[in-house]
């Protein structure tokens, strides 16, 4: 039955529409075999792995040799393709002469992790160089137990020329030691004009007037974010009392009886069938409700928004990684980030592409030119500096801290 | 179906006064189905009247009606045409819980959820009988058919016998009018079958309930009937005593079902003191005293076969005679069967009862005169 | 040789069992009483103490899942019984055409029948939008995110687990039976309650524990049809496995539902037994 969530909402979704639709994940319902029992079975032994020497990283790096193969795990409808081929992987072939074995072997982060983290703890090849992870728990727990590679940033010249000052050292990752971005997404708040006047603080989520007809989402990180910024804390400094004070918040909200459920991913067919007026959303999921013509409008609201990155990095058993990291230099030329742009629709990590983006809509005509200006001029995709400044992230949290944090939030949407 | 008509006046016992109401009378009744668009008539219209505590059975090969019959006796069928009366009430409408007749179904239908003692009580509870009165005559009952003692048993516990005898006497205790029993020692090994005939011959003489008794086995309905009526094709086609069935089956269907019997087919010839004599071959000759013909009308007959005896001289004048080729011997222990053919090619059965020697009067092969008196050849209805 | 045939038979199915269930079981028990996290790992200290705090923690979804159960179960026995019922002695020559029909919703997944039903119920949907514009409800009436869409997904999905069992019970029972009580002077009703459905009782139980125990132990339709308030206990231990890591809570919860729901099913074979059912019908 576990199995069936390929079939679910977001796939129904992502068979309808063009690309990369099943980004978060729906319903975890995948990863709950896989996941716990390959976990629990090998009996979790991890051991928190000390940051990285800047010798070793050297040393590492040292007697590694491009071998000319590249395997890349990535989520479904997550790249450029035309017929089946993908037009930036060519030519990375041709550029580097480096072939690429692609795999959409990700369909939601646990049911991955759960996969491969056995073979990891035990340092056996999982079959990819190189793969994408969101930023989170699950990310947090790969570096902390020394899963990645430290990355040689010497070998990343174009990431760190052309990369967004945004993108780079983030919380999570100080330094970009091991990771860096592929996209990035933002959760801010959705909403249906036909019923809600125009919002553009979080309190909206909160105005009685939309009882019962508001949207939140169940990740935990997620929706205290949102509580935090109501209560006007920055997630990045707030306490365990912050906390406490942003879940009474949602708290509250719950009781009255304004949250009509704590969504994953199906909030977007939630929001067009007119269940929910109101929501928090992810901007990949509503530009394209926008691109296929539905009146639906995206803000950041002024409190603040929630900015997450998915992120390219080298398991420690990757047998190319020369040829990986090659590669995760490669998409930071402005070319070839724009390719990936037009067909992602996510934030890229490389603003200039925006230029290039507008140039390729000049040379087009008609609906691909309409498609291209909208995607430029989208701030969904390139967020304003106003916007960009009101954007923070998930907490980065100790394993005993996320301990507490899921106590004082998860009762909420779980109740 | 004049004979018919005879017969129930001969049984009804009209000593003095109105004659008594008879316990089931059935008028005209048809049924028909529908069956992958055709009407078939699976009941072509039976008329027959059962008296007060008779046993009376339905006699017929599988396919004839018998229990269509008796299933609208019981209510379980609606007839398509014609009346059915218990005790002169018409309840050809009547829901099977509301006649007061109880059947015993072919393998018993016994509730299997149920111990013995609640199966015997079952109809007596629906009929809110007071309770003291229930364990009365559900103990009662129970002695009668030598259960006592096995109360608690689950019907699945029990053996073949003993289950049949629950069934009896979970519809005998309720006193029901008539009792209707389909095939019910059918599933019986021959033994139990030959004892349960017996007994139930003597519990209907104890509680003096009409039986209809249904069933495809010709022995047991002559041994345990008063009255008979032999089913075929949807129609009675003889209803009568089991000797007179036996002895004088009134059509060819009859003679051939009830036992052997041999038929012979032929032409008048002549007339004499109120005997016609058909002539057979060039010097055979059958008799028959039976129904007035004409010389050359073309009749049949059957004979018995243990009526016709076997020799080898030519029999006296006033037999039937009838000269033949032994075409096979078996020897019964009882008797011996010949099979005899005659020169027209039809074969005669012929038993010999092993009286006097066990030697055979004749082999294979050898040519023998067959012989009976006029008085056992019996003309057959078309 | 001979002697070992018969258990060289079960050897397949004892091998298959001991392999995926009692070995996990075995890691899963272990694992239950463990502590520590993913990142340090997990140590065994035989911390019992977990389920008390688990059970405490999340009673009110364990009773919620309890209560979501039974309601369904007997929701599931009020439809299916007259369909089986119906198709066993109506049903004719096309019984097999209606037995298939009725497992037709099983050739589509599970996870997408449910979300069918989303947009079969959803507030401006197929079926709400005509009663709201006929003014027959109100315009804030909704069905999803109520329990009672809960409790439908939940019958809906397991309603053909009810329906089989029952259907093989009545279609056991020998017509000749049920005329034998009507000739007995039972009315079709009581034919019915004296004979027939006694004889079914065993379906029926082979029905409660086919739907009740998956019932209880779902989280789908509380995860796609349901509201904040309808999370079930399949929700919270799919989320401290998946979301938190925190097998052994997980584990434990899982343990603690599966004796729950064998403590009840134990308690309700001997209350309702059914040679007990059976010996009170015949009265």
């Amino acid at each position: 039955m576990h199995q069936d969530s390929s079939l679910d909402a977001a796939l129904l979704r992502g068979m309808t529409r063009p690309r990369s639709v099943t980004r978060r994940d729906a319903f975890r319902l995948a990863g709950l075999s896989a996941a716990g029992l390959a976990l629990t079975a090998c009996g979790v032994q991890g051991k928190k792995a000390a940051p990285p020497q800047k010798d070793a990283v050297a040393d590492y790096w040292a007697s590694k040799k491009k071998n000319g193969t590249l395997r890349f795990a990535n989520w479904t409808l997550y790249i450029d393709k035309e017929d089946g081929r993908s037009p930036s992987l060519e030519k990375f072939t041709a550029d580097t002469g480096i072939k690429v074995t692609y795999t959409e072997a990700i369909q939601d982060t646990p049911s991955f992790f759960g996969k491969i983290q056995p073979l990891l703890a035990s340092g056996t090849d999982i079959g990819y160089d190189v793969m994408v992870i969101t930023n989170g728990i699950h990310l947090s727990k790969a570096i902390a137990l020394g899963y990645l590679v430290p990355l040689d940033h010497s070998k990343l010249p174009n990431f760190a020329a052309n990369a967004a000052e945004k993108v780079k050292n983030p919380t999570w990752d100080p330094n970009n030691t091991y990771t860096v971005p592929w996209t990035a997404g933002l959760t801010g708040i959705a909403y249906n004009p036909k019923y809600v006047d125009e919002v553009t603080s979080v309190n909206d989520l909160w105005n009685p007037k939309y009882k019962g007809k508001v949207g939140m989402m169940l990740d935990p990180q997620e929706v205290a974010n949102f509580g935090m910024f109501a209560e006007g804390i920055d997630p990045d400094k707030s306490t365990e009392a912050d906390w406490r004070k942003a879940a009474a918040r949602l708290q509250k909200q719950r009781d009255d009886g304004l949250v009509r459920k704590y969504y994953e991913n199906d909030y977007v067919d939630a929001l067009a069938r007119g269940d929910i007026w109101i929501t928090m959303a992810w901007s990949g999921d509503i530009f394209q409700q926008v691109a296929e013509g539905k009146d639906i409008k995206f803000v950041i609201p002024q409190e603040g928004g929630t900015i997450w990155t998915d992120n390219l990095c080298i398991p420690k058993t990757a047998q190319n990684p020369l040829d990986a990291l090659t590669y995760m230099d490669y998409v930071y030329q402005p070319k070839i980030a724009t390719m990936l742009v037009e067909a992602i629709n996510y934030i890229t990590p490389v603003p200039s592409t925006k230029d290039l983006v507008l140039a390729d809509a000049a040379k087009a005509s008609g609906d691909d030119k309409k498609s291209l200006e909208q995607l430029a001029n989208s701030p969904m995709i390139y967020p304003a500096e106003a916007d960009m400044a009101r954007l923070r992230s998930f907490r980065a949290l100790t394993i005993a801290e996320e301990k507490v944090f899921e106590s004082v939030f998860q009762p909420i949407t779980q109740g | 179906m004049t004979e018919t008509q005879a017969d129930v006046e001969a049984v009804a016992p009209a000593a003095s006064g109105p004659p008594p109401v008879p316990a089931i009378e059935l008028d005209g009744v048809v049924k028909e189905y529908l069956a992958h668009g055709e009407v078939v008539q699976a009941v072509k219209g039976v008329t027959l009247t059962i008296a007060e505590g008779e046993f009376f059975s339905l006699l017929g090969p599988s396919g004839c009606g018998k229990t269509t019959t008796m299933r609208m006796i019981a209510g379980f069928e609606d007839p398509s045409r014609g009346t059915v009366r218990l005790h002169g009430q018409d309840v050809t409408d009547v829901p099977p819980n509301k006649r007061d007749v109880n059947m015993v179904f072919q393998s018993y239908a016994l509730f299997p959820h149920m111990n013995v003692w609640e199966n015997v009580a079952f109809g007596l509870r629906r009929k809110k009988v007071p309770d003291a009165e229930i364990k009365r005559r559900v103990g009662e009952m129970l002695e009668i058919v030598d259960l006592g003692g096995r109360e608690k048993r689950r019907p699945r516990e029990m053996s073949g016998g003993q289950q049949q005898r629950v069934a009896l006497a979970r519809a005998l205790v309720n006193r029901p009018r008539a009792l209707l029993l389909d095939e019910p020692l059918g599933a019986l090994d021959l033994k139990l079958r030959q004892a349960m005939q017996i007994e139930l011959k003597r519990i209907q003489r104890e509680v003096g309930i009409t039986f209809v008794y249904v069933t495809h086995d010709q022995s047991e309905a002559l041994t345990m009937s008063d009255r008979i009526a032999v089913m075929n094709d949807g129609l009675v086609e003889q209803l009568a005593s089991p000797r007179e069935i036996y002895e004088r089956p009134a059509t060819a269907f009859v003679a051939g079902f009830i036992g052997t019997s041999n038929l012979i087919s032929g032409t008048v010839d002549r007339v004499e003191d109120g005997c016609a004599v058909l002539r057979l071959g060039d010097d055979g000759r059958v008799l028959t005293e039976e129904g007035a013909h004409r010389a050359g009308d073309t009749i049949a007959v059957t004979v018995r076969p243990e009526k016709v005896m076997i020799s080898t001289d030519e029999p006296a004048a006033g037999l039937s005679a009838v000269r033949g080729t032994v075409a096979e011997v078996v020897y019964l222990g009882l008797y011996n069967s010949y099979a005899v053919r005659l020169p027209g090619g039809t074969e005669v059965t012929v038993f010999q009862q092993n009286a006097l020697d066990s030697t055979s009067t004749a082999e294979r092969g050898d040519a023998v005169w067959l012989s009976w008196r006029p008085q056992h050849s019996y003309v057959i209805g078309s | 040789m001979k002697r070992f045939a018969p258990y060289l038979l079960i050897l397949p199915g004892g091998l298959w069992l001991a392999i995926f269930l009692v070995v996990p079981m075995v890691f899963m028990a272990s694992v239950s009483t463990q502590e520590g996290d993913v990142v340090n790992g997990f140590v065994q200290t035989f911390n019992l103490s977990i389920y008390g705090d688990v059970l405490s923690q999340y009673g009110t979804q364990f009773l919620r899942s309890a209560g979501y159960g039974l309601v369904a179960t007997v929701v599931s026995i009020v439809l299916a019984y007259p369909m089986a019922y119906w198709i066993a002695f109506r049903g004719g020559s096309r019984k097999s055409t209606y037995l298939l029909l009725v497992l037709l919703p099983f050739f589509v997944s599970f996870v997408l029948r449910t979300v069918s039903w989303k947009f079969l119920l959803a507030d401006n949907g197929l079926l709400l939008s005509p009663l709201k514009s006929l003014g027959l409800v109100p315009d804030d009436f909704h069905v999803l995110q109520t329990t009672v869409a809960v409790i439908g997904g939940l019958v809906y999905n397991y309603l053909p687990f009810m329906i089989l069992p029952i259907y093989v019970a009545l279609e056991r029972v020998d017509p000749r039976v049920v005329e034998a009580a009507q000739d007995l002077y039972a009315a079709r009703r009581q034919a019915f309650t004296k004979v027939v459905l006694p004889l079914s009782l065993p379906g029926v139980f082979a029905g409660v524990l086919m739907t009740f125990v998956p019932m209880t132990a779902d989280y789908v339709n509380a995860e796609i049809l349901g509201g904040p308030a309808n999370t079930m206990i399949g929700n919270i231990i799919q989320s401290r496995f998946l979301v938190n890591n925190d097998y052994p809570s997980a584990a434990a919860l899982s343990f603690a539902l599966m004796a729950a729901m064998l403590i009840g099913i134990f308690a309700y074979a001997r209350a309702l037994g059914t040679e007990n059912v059976l010996e009170a019908a015949a009265r």
